[in-house]
């Protein structure tokens, strides 16, 4: 009679917590279906959203470059998902990526013993992790980004930080985002507190909000300007943004961390750019991240 | 034993004491913060930025005391490599030497820069961007949502 009592005590408190652990993130659920539902009906035939979405876009490339019906998942692959001609110029390049030796450094640089033996093994056992970053760690009460884990590693290991946003760090991250992408792993990103759905909802505040003396959020180009140019360039969705980090893009002509391009973002808004470890910045990832979860992990990849 | 229970008692106290002045001051500091913010939201950035009207030292302090707050709450404005804080450190430089020219000088993309403004330009700048960075921030309080897909954006 004792142990049954127990028993259903026990399965009263696992489905509480539970319940709780999914009410935690009901609201980021609610902003991720409604972000795909929106992205989803803006590319529909955005010939026939002209008025509504791309206004400043031409015959030309309304009628020739965005496809039709583009689905969820697609847009992992940023603007390339609606921009056809750019496209084979990515497929192209894919051919020969230029990424390649960065994950193979990558891969010594996580085997690579450091000066007390150690290595990151220690830390990271698995390496198919990519996707479950940021993460929420509620004893410190703070977002851990992969760029943070893997200093306060080598910290913890009486080694030297490495530079947030490229060199050594862009290759260990290309290394974790391409076994993550040979496991097949999605995007998973957990809100199981009161103090981890906070910081989501700073994140979403701080990406919708205009800034800088330019006066832009995010969201400008990323959610209402998805799709429409820049000069030449098409501006990708925030749908599938963090999916594919690090990237080796052109114009840096190297890879470079989600920090790295998130501090180009701020300086493109006229805003001096947040530091890596800022609050403000775990918190953005953290929700730009959760707006992509269930999508492919599908790092390192190449951007203009 | 009547020692330990005494000392313990005071211990207590100083630990209350201390307490109280730390919540005193952040009190305080947050007070401050909002003190400063509501300012810069009453403010007419075309008034408290006319340099004509109101003399380079007033507005290079109104620069000064606004973009403080704004560096501190991530806000400052950066515009072409030059911060705001380089904007209001080489103005300040110009005014005590009584140059009509702001020499700035920046860093961008690992090299050293200078870019020159008139003086009073420079004031105007670095005046209003400090403003209006606070201003915004007040502003996205009540316009972010309008701006999320299944809340306040309509499409």
């Amino acid at each position: 009679m004792l142990l049954k009592i127990a028993k259903i005590s026990a399965l009263i408190a696992l489905s509480a917590t539970a319940v709780n652990a999914a009410s935690f993130n009901a609201q980021a659920e609610k902003d991720r279906n409604a972000l795909i539902k929106y992205t989803e009906a803006k590319f529909v035939d955005a010939d026939k959203n002209r008025a509504s979405f791309f206004p400043y876009s031409s015959d030309d490339e309304l009628k020739n470059n965005f496809p039709k019906n583009i689905k969820h998942n697609a847009f992992a692959l940023g603007s390339y998902a609606y921009n056809s001609r750019g496209k084979s110029q990515y497929d192209d390049i894919k051919e020969m990526p230029p990424y390649e030796d960065a994950i193979d450094e990558g891969a010594e640089l996580y085997a690579k013993k450091f000066a007390n033996g150690k290595s990151f093994k220690e830390c990271f056992p698995k390496t198919d992790i990519a996707g479950n970053y940021p993460m929420f760690d509620d004893k410190k009460s703070e977002v851990i980004t992969l760029t943070g884990a893997i200093n306060s590693c080598l910290v913890a290991n009486g080694e030297k930080k490495w530079n947030e946003k490229k060199g050594k760090m862009a290759k260990l991250e290309a290394y974790f985002a391409n076994q993550s992408k040979e496991a097949g792993k999605k995007v998973d990103i957990k809100i199981s507190s009161k103090a981890a759905a906070a910081a989501y909802e700073h994140g979403k505040k701080e990406y919708y909000s205009q800034r800088g003396y330019l006066k832009l959020s995010c969201a400008t180009c990323h959610v209402q300007g998805a799709g429409q140019r820049v000069r030449a360039e098409y501006m990708s969705p925030l749908l599938g943004q963090t999916t594919h980090f690090p990237v080796f893009r052109l114009k840096w002509n190297s890879l470079g961390t989600l920090e790295r391009r998130m501090a180009g973002c701020n300086k493109d808004q006229g805003e001096n750019p947040h530091k890596p470890k800022s609050v403000w910045m775990k918190d953005l990832l953290y929700f730009m991240s959760y707006m992509s979860n269930g999508m492919a992990v599908d790092g390192p990849d190449i951007r203009k | 034993m009547a020692q330990i229970s005494e000392s313990k008692g005071l211990m207590m106290k100083k630990l209350h004491k201390i307490l109280l002045s730390v919540s005193l001051g952040m009190l305080a500091t947050s007070g401050l913060q909002a003190d400063l913010m509501s300012d810069a939201v009453a403010l007419d950035v075309a008034k408290a930025c006319d340099v004509k009207a109101n003399g380079l030292d007033v507005v290079l302090a109104t620069a000064t005391k606004y973009n403080t707050e704004a560096k501190k709450q991530g806000l400052e404005f950066k515009r072409l490599g030059i911060t705001n804080s380089n904007y209001i450190k080489a103005t300040t430089e110009a005014v005590k030497t009584k140059n009509k020219e702001t020499a700035i000088k920046y860093k961008s993309k690992g090299k050293e820069k200078t870019k020159k403004f008139s003086t009073d330009y420079a004031a105007w700048r670095a005046c209003s961007f400090a403003i209006r960075a606070l201003q915004q921030k007040h502003e996205a309080q009540s316009t972010w949502r309008l701006a999320v897909p299944g809340d306040g954006f309509k499409y």
